[in-house]
């Protein structure tokens, strides 16, 4: 089971089906979020999420294409596209350094 | 229900369709992903349209000849060009598109089902081709190998796409064209909905519409002017009435997240957004299906059409792709999608157990005169 310590996040990959709708809204907001850690975030298709990923946040109803996609990466789901537990965990995790897993 | 209850029991779900939800999915992503990355060139088609065809806003002879080539050439080969590049990167794409201007030429309707398999099937025989002649070509002559591997396979798969696939693409085409006229003229597309929004709320919403929809309906709204087509996954009424509904009548600890979720729906055009409330409570799709029948029904009825795909499903799509003079009948389809799917919500939610339960230990507590479990205060 990958896991990754928050002081190692980068970069957060944001993944939904085509790329181009959820994804780019939930990323812009986490964005914000993130930048005060130099952490950068990026949205993909969850299909070609990139090899080097380490940390993935996807619906989770996509979870399992984001898994198959980037087997070594910590992919978080979430289930609501605002306000989920599912951000907040992996903001925390990057500002605390805590360990995360999938 | 709180969020983690939701979590297992939709993860539950998904553990039940294993893998073939992933594959049915990926397969979707592979014909959508063709179009989506297009779309900005369908817009441009659409605004052209409706601007310059005769009965268009400011109706323009020279600017309008623009309607024509687009249509026939730029977007099938765009199409090609993406499917190509899918399977074998920007090499896969160029002898796509080559491939798509045989099938193009040997056809006599616009090729976005034969650009969509064309263009991919070209890039898959470069493929093993290059994989064929891996590290066996002598230093020096890859470039020559490269060009002119493209070159010849590209010559021979576009004959191939001229003599056979164009003319057996059109007649596929033709009989798509006239299963939809047929269940147009039955009255039967509401059933479509059937299939389309429970496809929708598993993320096959872009395969439905782009892999579907977008094709067929660009087909038919260059021979009619519009396409009821566009207005079956794109509508944005079903989404609305439920997220409305959850905002008056949802789980408590929901209810705060809905306003922003509404805009972000009806106005940003990002359907996704309603889905979780779906799969947190399965039954609303039975909402989001008498939704959809209901706004694909008066769509039918008043004759109702867009004239390009209205991509992503905001309002603003919507009104921008509206034939001049048909608004009433578009935001009629819309607002009665939304109200019906509204309506039988607000009874799902109403007598839902979990939600009534909540009502009850809340009306208990004030009672009692204890604080509000939820808000603390």
């Amino acid at each position: 089971m990958p896991s990754v310590n928050g002081s190692d996040v980068k970069r957060v990959i944001v993944a939904c089906d085509a790329g181009m709708g959820s994804s780019v809204m939930v990323a812009s907001t986490l964005r914000t979020k993130l930048a005060k850690y130099g952490v950068e975030v990026k949205h993909t298709p969850v299909d070609e999420i990139p090899g080097d990923a380490n940390v993935v946040l996807c619906h989770q109803g996509l979870a399992a294409r984001a898994k198959s996609t980037a087997p070594g990466a910590v992919v978080v789901p979430f289930a609501i596209f605002m306000g989920d537990p599912a951000f907040t965990k992996v903001e925390n995790a990057i500002a605390n350094n805590q360990v995360l897993e999938s | 229900m709180s969020l983690s209850d939701a979590q297992s029991a939709t993860a539950a779900n998904k553990n039940r369709e294993g893998g073939v939800g992933a594959a049915v999915q990926r397969f979707g992503r592979f014909l959508s992903g063709m179009i989506m990355p297009n779309i900005g060139a369908f817009v441009a088609w659409g605004l052209i349209t409706a601007f310059f065809i005769p009965t268009g806003w400011t109706p323009n002879e020279g600017l309008a000849a623009l309607v024509g080539p687009m249509i026939t050439y730029l977007l099938p080969l765009l199409i090609g060009y993406t499917g190509g590049k899918i399977v074998h990167g920007i090499r896969g794409g160029v002898i796509g598109a080559i491939v798509t201007m045989g099938v193009i030429v040997g056809a006599d309707v616009p090729m976005f089902m034969g650009a969509m398999i064309a263009g991919p099937a070209a890039a898959w025989v470069l493929k093993k081709f290059d994989k064929l002649i891996e590290g066996k070509v002598k230093a020096g002559f890859e470039m020559l190998i490269d060009n002119f591997s493209i070159g010849i396979i590209g010559m021979l798969l576009a004959i191939v796409g001229k003599l056979a696939i164009g003319p057996v693409v059109t007649k596929l085409v033709e009989w798509a064209g006239n299963g939809v006229d047929f269940l147009v003229d039955a009255h039967l597309l509401p059933l479509a909905s059937l299939i389309v929004e429970p496809a929708k709320v598993l993320f096959l919403n872009n395969a439905i519409n782009h892999g579907v929809f977008t094709p067929l309906g660009t087909q038919e709204a260059l021979e009619t002017g519009k396409s009821l087509l566009f207005m079956i996954e794109s509508n944005p009424g079903p989404g609305l009435g439920i997220l409305a509904a959850f905002m008056f009548f949802g789980p408590r600890m929901l209810r705060a997240s809905v306003p922003g979720a509404i805009i972000i729906h009806f106005f940003g055009g990002i359907h996704e957004i309603y889905f979780p409330y779906i799969l947190m409570k399965p039954k609303l799709i039975a909402a989001a299906i008498a939704g959809g029948m209901s706004g694909v029904l008066t769509g039918v009825i008043l004759d109702n059409g867009l004239v390009a795909p209205p991509s992503p499903g905001s309002i603003f799509a919507y009104i921008t792709f509206t034939p001049k003079g048909e608004y009433v009948g578009m935001f009629l389809q819309v607002f009665i999608a939304a109200a019906v799917a509204f309506v039988v919500a607000f009874f799902l939610l109403k007598f839902d157990k979990e939600l009534r339960q909540e009502a009850k230990e809340e009306a208990a507590a004030k009672e009692a005169g204890l604080p509000d479990p939820m808000t603390g205060a």
